[in-house]
């Protein structure tokens, strides 16, 4: 037996243990009110009974996968490539949102103003920067990692895309606030 | 008011509405949005590795913006992604047809019949049958949800008290976890898991549940991270990975050569429409389902086509699978006649069947005004039901993109072949950066993006595991009301734990509930195969 | 006569704000704490509107909804306190909510600012019930009729299970989420009566609501001669404004430039927040400075005894 035919053992288990962990240990710890309460001398509803349900059906699913649908045919489960993957595009993520929301703030403090970034925050061509940097290098890392080199042509489309998202959603719109000038 | 002087209010609304100055020409906005929706969603129909579900994700936030928060934006945003929805699915017929490349999954069946007429050098007659059997069933679908829903919607209200909608929310969530995907295990599971989402930092008490004492919890996930997380993220997050794994050239594409006649004949009409009519009224059926979507009718559509053309073909016809315009009609057929019969459950009870439904649900909720719902068919006499006006002026929106298709559609969609030049590893990215700049516009924090972010991963390892995300997706928009719905119910009958079981229609509904669930479990048959 | 009052008013009140001398230092993040779409939120970005196109201030309305306004306080009690972060909530978010709550937040780790409008909270039903009086209902109750109250805030809950009590009445209390779910419900027949705030003035008009009883210390303004709560014997009351507040500490030119620019807008009938103000209540209820301190301290203390007397 390989292991791709016993990915429903895997995802079973894991959504068994899932449904058991939220429903007895997340959910009594982290409500306030139980399953059923009493107020105004009456029984209502808490606010853990929702969650318990919803834990169930994870529960539930998980154990249904154990029993009827172990020998399924097609069983498809992420690889080990897989995996690599997700934490490679996590780590991108990180970097490129982390020069997203520093680098407006950092350049703001280049000039040596005294002036915060936060009340910049509206005013070009400040409120640009970080979006402009942080979108950038999103663009272009993934279209060079998959072309494996970086293209001129690859530079132009992260310059363009980043011009378009600007012109559409910034300069029509004088209340909304491109990342992260909501969050200075 | 009566009926005829809502359904004209709602036509007023849609051409009096709020207008668009162009060029100093001032158009109502509505129908102008409903081409760009239209033309848009042909164009990414057309597209692989786009389709309607994801432009309908993008332009929301940016058409919320432009026409604000309040009720005058409703038709000319629904409008639009009403358009996007329906350009979609004849959208995707073209790269299906010409290259061989389903441009949306449930174009797959087009590519069976489509591409071998191409190869007979009948590729514009080929995407003329699918305009026409495409365009049919959408009409068609389009009439059963006008008289459907309403009728629907008023049955609900006069005979469905609160733990009857109780019950009717719990029997969906069991069908949409019993037949999305084939496995009730892992129907199961998504749906769990989109409840569990749709319950951290809600409920009724002032401390939000499942929030870990934290500020970012506290808001709960906001329903943009989660579907557009899910749906949309997990999506580009797995085409990513594929180029990047099969460094792709999109190579020299084959010239689309033509000989002969290519023009639809009345007489190929004849022919065609016994298969549109069968499959508009399995896709309508379908449709009208919550959580059964247009690639089931696609392939259901096409069997039974099938079947019958095996049975009565004239010899010198082809058969399925070599070229038959019979083939190409009943997929196209079907797949559209599911649009406008899946906003029967959304309208008339507040259930999205699949994901256009779920944006449409979004863009309701975002901006307010309107609640998808039994209450929207109020018929009051004295005073205007500002939601029925709109709902009229929404199937008013659907006329008109039905008329676009049959008139436009054809026309545009036969220039779209050059979408598939357009390499996918540079569409996703740039598709990634808009979305998230979409979600932060919207939600204003950065925490937001990373909520869509660990959306985006899971549904991304949904795919990986063959879980259907949209069970997920819905549980998750229904999850709040399905508590609530019981709570209010369970105070409403005076704290009767059995409120469930206590009346003869909730007794009904949650047998159905069983059955649904009990009909899953059973070991299936081999499923038809394609 | 009447507009030369109007113009020596407003030139008053610019008078005042120009004397304030106060400009904020950047946009002005305005939290708001409804949902998107509906009457309050329209409220606020209204006031926002007004407020840009007449001095000039730049608004960025953003929604933090939920918890009856405690998600909202959270966010904003440790924003900047130049004024360049403020909040529209209702007082019952400072006073019972936060009480109730008892989560590490007290009304004065905020600076109330200013209030716009007061709810017109009636206890109503749909006329086709039957009720023409509040009296015609506890009849109905007492003759074994089983009632469901719909509500929409655990205060207002509190309130019903008194009106209740106070009337030998056991009602089965339904709370909903937002006003216009008690209307929806009310219509639909899933509850017998509700509270609403002001929404059901069209109804009542229209003569398809009735108002039974004023949910308020003071009679209704469209039907005064429904019962108010002591009438009916509630000692306490559903007495609430809309309410914008700032983080704790704000310098005082900052909120008294803030209150006085949104008072004016709210009172002003011909501006567009103005406008629907007076529409749905009847026009603008307007506290601020010290009135206002005072508003806020006494809701928070009246909150524990409603408490108490709602666990009885």
């Amino acid at each position: 037996m390989t292991s791709k035919t016993r990915a429903n053992l895997f995802i079973g288990l894991g959504c068994l243990a899932l449904g058991l962990v939220v429903a007895f240990i997340w959910v009594p710890l982290d409500t306030d009110t139980g399953l059923i309460e009493k107020v105004r001398r009456r029984v209502s509803i808490g606010d853990a009974l929702a969650p318990t349900i919803a834990a169930a059906f994870v529960g539930l699913g998980g154990l249904l996968l154990l029993l009827s649908e172990r020998n399924a045919e097609v069983q498809p489960f992420p690889s080990r490539n897989n995996l690599r993957f997700v934490l490679f595009f996590l780590v991108m993520l990180v970097i490129v949102f982390g020069v997203m929301r520093w680098a407006g703030p950092f350049a703001v403090q280049l000039t040596g103003s005294d002036e915060p970034y936060r009340t910049l925050r509206d005013t070009a061509p400040w409120k640009w920067i970080g979006f402009a940097l942080g979108g950038f290098g999103l663009v272009v890392s993934l279209i060079s990692a998959v072309e494996r080199r970086l293209r001129l042509r690859t530079v132009i489309i992260g310059v363009a895309a980043v011009i378009a998202l600007i012109a559409i959603f910034d300069l029509p719109f004088d209340d909304l606030l491109l990342p992260p000038n909501g969050d200075v | 008011m009566d009926v005829a002087g809502y359904i004209w209010l709602g036509i007023l609304a849609v051409f009096q509405g709020p207008e668009l100055s162009f060029l100093g020409f001032s158009l109502p906005a509505t129908p102008v949005m409903v081409l760009c929706g239209f033309l848009l969603g042909i164009m990414v129909g057309a597209t692989p590795g786009l389709a309607g579900p994801m432009a309908m994700a993008i332009s929301l936030p940016i058409l919320i913006s432009s026409f604000g928060y309040n009720p005058d934006a409703l038709l000319p945003v629904m409008g639009f992604l009403i358009g996007v929805m329906k350009g979609s699915t004849i959208g995707g017929a073209v790269p299906a047809i010409l290259f061989n490349t389903p441009g949306t999954p449930d174009a797959y069946m087009t590519t069976l019949d489509g591409y071998p007429m191409t190869r007979r050098g009948k590729a514009r007659k080929a995407l003329r049958v699918a305009h026409f059997s495409s365009a049919s069933g959408d009409t068609f679908s389009d009439v059963v949800l006008i008289l459907c829903a309403p009728f629907l919607a008023v049955l609900v209200e006069a005979y469905l008290d609160l733990p009857e909608k109780t019950a009717l929310l719990i029997l969906s969530l069991a069908f949409i976890a019993a037949v999305i995907g084939g496995s009730i295990g892992k129907g199961l599971i998504a749906t769990g898991l989109g409840l569990l989402a749709a319950y951290v930092g809600t409920g009724d008490d002032f401390y939000p549940r499942l929030s870990m004492g934290t500020q970012e919890l506290a808001q709960g996930f906001p329903i943009t991270t989660a579907v557009l997380g899910v749906l949309i993220l997990g999506e580009v997050f797995k085409g990513i990975e594929d180029s990047l794994r099969h460094a792709t050239s999109p190579g020299a594409l084959q010239e689309v050569r033509e000989e002969g006649d290519q023009s639809l004949r009345a007489t190929d009409i004849r022919r065609i429409l016994p298969f549109i009519g069968r499959s508009a009224v399995i896709g309508t059926a379908i449709g009208a389902l919550p959580g059964v979507g247009s690639t089931l009718a696609a392939t259901l559509g096409y069997t039974v086509g099938r079947n019958r053309h095996a049975r009565r073909k004239a010899p010198d016809h082809k058969d399925f699978g070599e070229g038959a315009m019979e083939g190409i009609a009943s997929t196209e057929a079907a797949n559209s006649s599911v649009s406008g019969a899946n906003l029967i459950p959304v309208l008339s009870l507040g259930i999205p069947g699949n994901a256009a439904a779920v944006f449409l649900i979004l863009a309701a909720e975002s901006i307010g005004g309107f609640n998808p719902g039994p209450t929207v068919f109020k018929f009051t006499t004295d005073s205007v039901n500002p939601e029925l006006v709109v709902a009229f002026g929404l199937f008013t929106t659907m006329f008109i993109a039905n008329a676009l298709n049959w008139t436009v559609g054809g026309v545009f969609m036969r220039t779209m072949s050059v979408m598939i030049r357009i390499p996918k590893h540079i569409l996703l990215p740039c598709v990634l950066l808009l979305t998230l700049t979409a979600i932060y516009v919207q939600e204003t924090r950065l925490v937001a993006i990373w909520f869509a972010i660990g959306f985006g991963v899971l549904g991304y390892l949904m795919r990986r595991t063959g879980i259907s995300p949209l069970p997920f997706v819905i549980a998750f928009i229904l999850g709040g009301k399905l508590e609530e719905t019981a709570r209010q119910a369970f105070a409403a009958t005076g704290g009767d734990p059995f409120f469930l079981f206590s009346s003869p229609v909730a007794l009904l509904l949650m047998a159905l509930t069983l059955v649904v669930i009990l009909t899953s479990l059973r070991p299936k048959k081999e499923p038809a195969s394609p | 006569m009447k507009r030369f009052l109007l113009a020596a008013a407003m030139s008053f009140v610019g008078f005042a704000a120009h004397a304030a001398d106060w400009t904020p230092p950047g946009p002005i993040k305005l939290m708001i704490a409804f949902a998107a779409g509906g009457g309050a939120d329209t409220q606020a970005r209204l006031i926002a509107e007004d407020l840009e196109a007449k001095l000039g201030w730049q608004f960025i309305p953003e929604q933090v909804t939920g918890k009856g306004g405690l998600n909202l306080a959270a966010a904003i009690k440790d924003m900047p306190n130049d004024g360049t972060a403020i909040g529209m909530v209702v007082t019952e978010s400072l006073g019972y909510n936060m009480r109730a709550a008892d989560a590490g937040m007290t009304p004065d780790m905020f600076t109330p600012i200013v209030t716009t409008a007061g709810f017109q909270m009636a206890v109503v039903s749909l006329s086709s019930k039957g009720w023409s009086s509040f009296d015609d209902m506890i009849a109905a109750a007492k003759a074994g009729e089983e009632l469901r109250f719909g509500t929409m805030s655990p205060k207002l809950s509190d309130l019903a299970y008194l009106i209740g009590k106070a009337n030998g009445v056991d009602f089965n209390i339904v709370q909903v989420r937002g006003g216009r779910a008690v209307m929806d419900g009310v219509n639909a027949g899933d509850m017998d009566l509700g509270f609403m705030a002001g929404i059901q003035a069209k109804g009542v008009a229209a003569g398809d609501l009735v108002n039974l009883a004023s949910a308020l210390s003071e009679p209704l303004k469209q039907t005064p001669e429904a019962p108010k709560m002591s009438d009916i014997g509630v000692e306490f009351t559903a007495d609430g404004y809309f309410l914008f507040i700032g983080p704790a500490g704000m310098p005082e030119d900052a909120r008294t430039a803030i209150a006085d620019a949104i008072a004016e807008v709210a009172s002003d009938e011909n501006s567009k927040a103005g406008g629907i103000i007076q529409k749905a209540f009847g026009g603008a209820s307007v506290f601020k400075g010290a009135e206002l301190d005072a508003l806020i301290a006494g809701d928070y203390e009246a909150a524990g005894a409603l408490l108490d007397a709602a666990s009885e």
